[in-house]
């Protein structure tokens, strides 16, 4: 069976968009002064290659203008439990380390902690998949 | 109800039951005995559930408690224990018989009926004693081998510690029992099915019956009525948005709210006081479709007007071009040129352990965690999975022992419907699908449809290579994408192919999903290309094994991305093979008469281990006692991955293998590693391993430290993180298709020998013979297992096996590999320490079947003139290739 590509309606790049060919997994985005590699949602694909003024960057795209003293404590505590342990924490471990509600937790950052903190602080999406 | 008195395992008890209860039923839920295992539905298909009854095998789904009274019955639990293991068990462990640990107890039990009657049996004894029982992790090579080893431990001719090697040797090179490979010997290794969870509720589904329609209403009056029915959920029901995006797109849903796009989708579920009145209640949920248009094929789905199935892409949903020099202007100017039209089935991976899910809640109020268990290959992003999907985020993942899954398992549905429920009816539950549910609704191997051109020059250089190919994806995205792309990066397999011009098209259809299956692209790909290799050979007359030896690539040369290899010892392997091969052939050669004929036939390739960007993390902590606990997600369902971890983590230590301990299979506790898929596990999780010991080492080699207590006071952490990261990273070019591929390489060549009936058009495999170069090897006998469990499955895809929606619903209607056409099976191995790899090592998982089908539709042909282009090879299909040659 042969289908030429122009049988098709879909194949002209109008709405809906075929899926960006390449690599689905991967790009490489300027964040804060840096070329790094990011996957189909940004995050970050290797959490060694944050900096601040890439959080900074980020947080931006977010909608926070300025990251307050909450949202670094959250940031950096996001970052010191994944080198420890090689895995985000729980929403649980985030409100016991630094001792605000779940709901202020999840208020925190557009996004949440999930889609927002996580992001922001660099971590890696935990759906990544290499293969 | 009937009392029955009967002996298990030498206790008597006494059981009222119903003429209808079966003994497997019993011994599981009477008794709580986990060693006999359920698979096929209660048919007597698999023997998993073996047990001995009077002194005989039996299956003991098929026996009637009722028609058991005075009966002596004995199960694993009643041969030994861990601490005291029969030696049945013992010569099971150490002959690798075992992989994942789901068929063995069966296996254990109709090989101690066999000896108990026949002391010294030989092979065809073994194959008749064991034809009931199915195994698809080992192609049965290890299995006779592991009986031929208990005849000779009962005859008192060897013994245990005559074959075990010594646990203070070395541990690189060395086939050291599994750690996990005595608790599955004794049925005590907890599969998600002998989870016990006190007052569970059983859930049962209630599936589309539709290929694509509209949902327009779902009534649940009459289930919720019916005896023993807790209550119906469905969509609405579920918190989060209820969408499975494992990738790229969430287009599947955990239940089916408003559209379908494939019969057996998921739409309500129904919770019950037992299994059966679930599944009474789910049939009695009536669901008000609006029939929409089915598309049967990708040429369906493109075709003009044709309805587009997702409204987040069209049908066809990824295409990437791979554009390398010149192919057309190179085919022009060919010496040679073939030409050819292949296509591949859609199959199902066929592990023994159907879809079973178990979930509960575990502490109370808004500190709740969600638990999940179930047979994850990549348990921290199915976790990330059900926390959207569902809409709860405390939620810990728990893989159980899981009986085989060969890629299905990079795709999950089971644990997102028990997570559901459990959170729904707020009590724990169990989803136990029945195997025609389990094959329903799991992911398959994508079919392919390839258009090819290859050419060369005078000399047989190879000199370009056309691919057009269109994926099948099915109703939902799943791993399409990395399908093509795999197959892309692997195109060119083990050969310089200075021009390549391929097209990768990925296609929607109301089919069942494609998803990972061993290999995940290059399978298909190798099957066309290794058979348009072999027809050039014929068409300018020079030996199949010599064409592919003149045209390896050679260090410093690029895949058809472009990306350049530093080591490529293909070549060694091509001559490794030789003498099998000139063997091989003079056998074939006077048998090319009569009605059964012999043929040859060869294949190669060089699988790709560790994609761009592909990332890995370990961590290790040195323990009060002297041990060492990793840490690290990385799951073992059936390869050997304990041994690996164990044996590169004592080899580097020092410290004893039985003080090497595994943390490995709850979100809470372990390091996110990626999946268990892609042959990446030794090459990444190994790799990351030694990174942390490295880092272990040196702050004790710092401070002069010898113990735990002694790194503390230092002031150092006993705590390490090894990180291993790919050398390049980053994507296919979007026009050209060029950019970095695997890091490195593991290249065989398989050799396959059959017999055809030209009558009827019957292939029978002799003999399969793979050379390798996996690098080091750490485990021979975890080396040779993948490869002869490997080629077992290529040759069932080869030949016979083919999943068809809806008509393929057991293993008898699959067609599943049995003791009864296992075949002799060789390994030749090299060992070209990999520049990269953990202590040389790279993976060998997928590789083994990716040869086998393209060498065995090649020997068919040398053997009778019948060249399948289309799998499986038939005797149908056999039949009319033969009629069309004459």
């Amino acid at each position: 069976m042969v289908v030429d590509e122009k049988d098709s309606p879909r194949w002209d790049g109008i709405t809906p968009r075929l899926l960006d060919a390449g690599d689905v997994q991967q790009k490489v985005r300027c964040l804060g002064g840096k070329d790094v590699l990011v996957d189909k949602d940004d995050f970050l694909w290797r959490p060694e290659d944050w900096t601040e003024d890439l959080a900074r960057a980020l947080a931006r795209e977010c909608g926070i203008d300025t990251l307050n003293d909450l949202q670094w404590q959250v940031i950096r505590f996001l970052r010191e439990y994944f080198f420890y342990h090689g895995r985000a924490p729980l929403n649980r471990d985030i409100k016991a380390a630094v001792g605000i509600s779940l709901m202020e937790l999840e208020c925190l950052f557009p996004g949440g902690i999930r889609r927002g903190a996580r992001l922001v602080a660099g971590l890696p999406n935990p759906r990544t998949c290499s293969g | 109800m009937k009392k029955v008195v009967m002996k298990v395992n030498g206790r008597s008890h006494q059981f009222i039951v119903e003429p209808d209860r079966v003994l497997l039923d019993l011994l599981r839920e009477d008794l709580r005995l986990t060693g006999a295992k359920q698979s096929c539905d209660r048919k007597g298909q698999c023997g998993a559930c073996t047990v001995i009854v009077n002194g005989k095998a039996v299956r003991s789904c098929l026996q009637k408690v009722a028609n058991l009274d005075g009966a002596d019955v004995i199960t694993v639990e009643g041969l030994g224990t861990p601490d005291n293991p029969h030696l049945i068990q013992e010569a099971f462990v150490l002959s690798g018989a075992i992989q994942c640990g789901f068929c063995t107890p069966g296996m254990i039990m109709a090989t101690k009926a066999l000896l108990d009657s026949n002391p010294n049996p030989d092979i065809d004894a073994i194959k008749r004693a064991l034809q009931h029982n199915l195994c698809r992790c080992t192609g049965y090579a290890k299995i006779i081998d592991a009986v031929k080893l208990a005849s000779l431990f009962m005859r008192g001719e060897s013994t245990p510690d005559a074959v075990r090697p010594d646990p203070n040797g070395p541990k690189i090179g060395v086939s050291h029992p599994r750690p996990s490979s005595m608790i599955k010997a004794c049925g005590m290794a907890q599969f998600s099915a002998d989870i016990h969870l006190q007052d569970a509720l059983e859930l049962a589904v209630a599936h589309s019956t539709e290929y694509h329609a509209k949902i327009l209403s779902v009534d649940t009056s009459m289930a919720t009525m019916m005896p023993g029915v807790i209550g119906v959920m469905t969509a609405k029901d579920i918190k989060g948005d209820n969408g499975i995006k494992l990738m790229v797109v969430a287009d599947q849903n955990v239940l089916a709210g408003e559209k379908v796009h494939c019969l057996g989708d998921p739409i309500a579920i129904v919770a019950a006081r037992t299994r059966d009145q679930a599944r009474a209640a789910a049939a009695a949920v009536t669901v008000n479709y609006q029939a929409l248009p089915v598309l049967r094929s990708p040429k369906e789905a493109m075709a003009q007007g044709a309805v587009q199935l997702h409204s987040q892409l069209p049908n066809l949903c990824f295409r990437q071009p791979q554009i390398k020099g010149d192919a057309k202007k190179a085919l022009a100017e060919a010496a040679h040129v073939v030409e050819a039209h292949f296509s591949t089935q859609l199959n199902h991976q066929a592990p023994l352990e159907p879809e079973v899910s178990v979930a509960y809640l575990e502490g109370e109020g808004e500190d709740a965690q969600l638990v999940v268990v179930g047979r994850s290959i990549n348990i921290h992003a199915d976790m990330a999975i059900l926390q959207t999907a569902l809409g709860y985020e405390n939620i810990r993942y728990e893989e159980a022992f899981s009986g085989g899954q060969f890629g299905q398992k990079s795709a999950m549905l089971s644990e997102a419907i028990a997570g559901a429920a459990a959170l729904h009816f707020q009590s724990p539950v169990r989803y136990v699908p029945s195997l025609t549910e389990s094959m329903m609704t799991t992911t398959k191997r994508h079919p392919f449809d390839m258009n090819v051109k290859l050419g060369c020059d005078r000399e047989g250089k190879l000199t370009a290579f056309d691919i057009d190919f269109i994926v099948d994806n099915g109703a939902y995205m799943s791993a399409g994408t990395i399908i093509c792309l795999r197959a892309l990066r692997m195109l060119s397999g083990s050969y310089h192919i200075p021009n390549v011009n391929a097209l990768a098209r990925l296609v929607y259809t109301n089919n069942p999903a494609g998803g990972s299956a061993r290999g995940a692209g290059p399978p298909q790909i190798a099957f066309a290309l290794e058979c348009a290799i072999d027809m050039l050979a014929e068409r300018i007359g020079i030996d199949p094994l010599e064409l592919r030896k003149i045209n390896s690539l050679a260090p410093g040369q690029s895949v058809s991305t472009g990306h350049v290899y530093e080591q490529w010892p293909f070549p060694d392997l091509c001559a490794a093979i030789e003498p099998s091969y000139d063997k091989a052939r003079k056998a074939a050669a006077i048998q090319k008469n009569g009605t059964i004929r012999r043929g040859v036939g060869i294949a190669a390739h060089s699988f790709g281990i560790m994609g761009p960007g592909d990332v890995g993390r370990v961590a290790v902590e040195l323990d009060p006692d002297g041990g060492l606990t990793i840490f690290c997600a990385v799951a073992d369902p059936g390869e050997g991955n304990d041994s690996m971890l164990t044996q590169i983590a004592s080899h580097l230590t020092g410290i004893a293998m039985n003080k090497i301990r595994l943390v490995t299979r709850d979100t809470d506790n372990t390091v996110g590693m990626g999946p268990a898929a892609a042959s990446r596990m030794t090459y990444v999780a190994g790799g990351s391993l030694i990174l942390a010991i490295e880092q272990l080492k040196q702050a004790m080699e710092e401070t002069g430290a010898r113990t735990c207590e002694e790194l503390k006071k230092a002031g150092k952490l006993t705590r390490y993180m090894g990180t291993k990261k790919a050398l390049k990273e980053g994507g296919l070019d979007p026009e050209t298709g060029l950019g970095p591929s695997f890091e490195s390489r593991v290249h065989s060549i398989q050799m396959a020998e059959v017999e055809v009936n030209t009558e009827n058009g019957e292939v029978r495999v002799l003999k399969v013979t793979t050379t390798v170069d996996a690098g080091t090897v750490i485990h021979p006998q975890n080396l040779e297992g993948q490869l002869e469990g490997g080629v077992d499955q290529g040759v069932g895809y080869a030949l016979k096996e083919e999943y068809i929606h809806g008509k393929t619903v057991d293993y008898v209607t699959f067609k599943f590999p049995t003791i009864m056409t296992a075949f002799e099976m060789e390994s030749i191995i090299r060992e070209t320490p990999r520049m990269r790899g953990p202590l040389g090592a790279t993976g060998v998982g997928e590789m083994t079947m990716v040869c086998t089908a393209p060498a065995v539709i090649n020997a068919i042909y040398d053997a009778c003139g019948a060249r399948i282009y289309d799998l499986p090879a038939t005797p149908e299909k056999v039949k009319a290739a033969l009629a069309k040659r004459t």
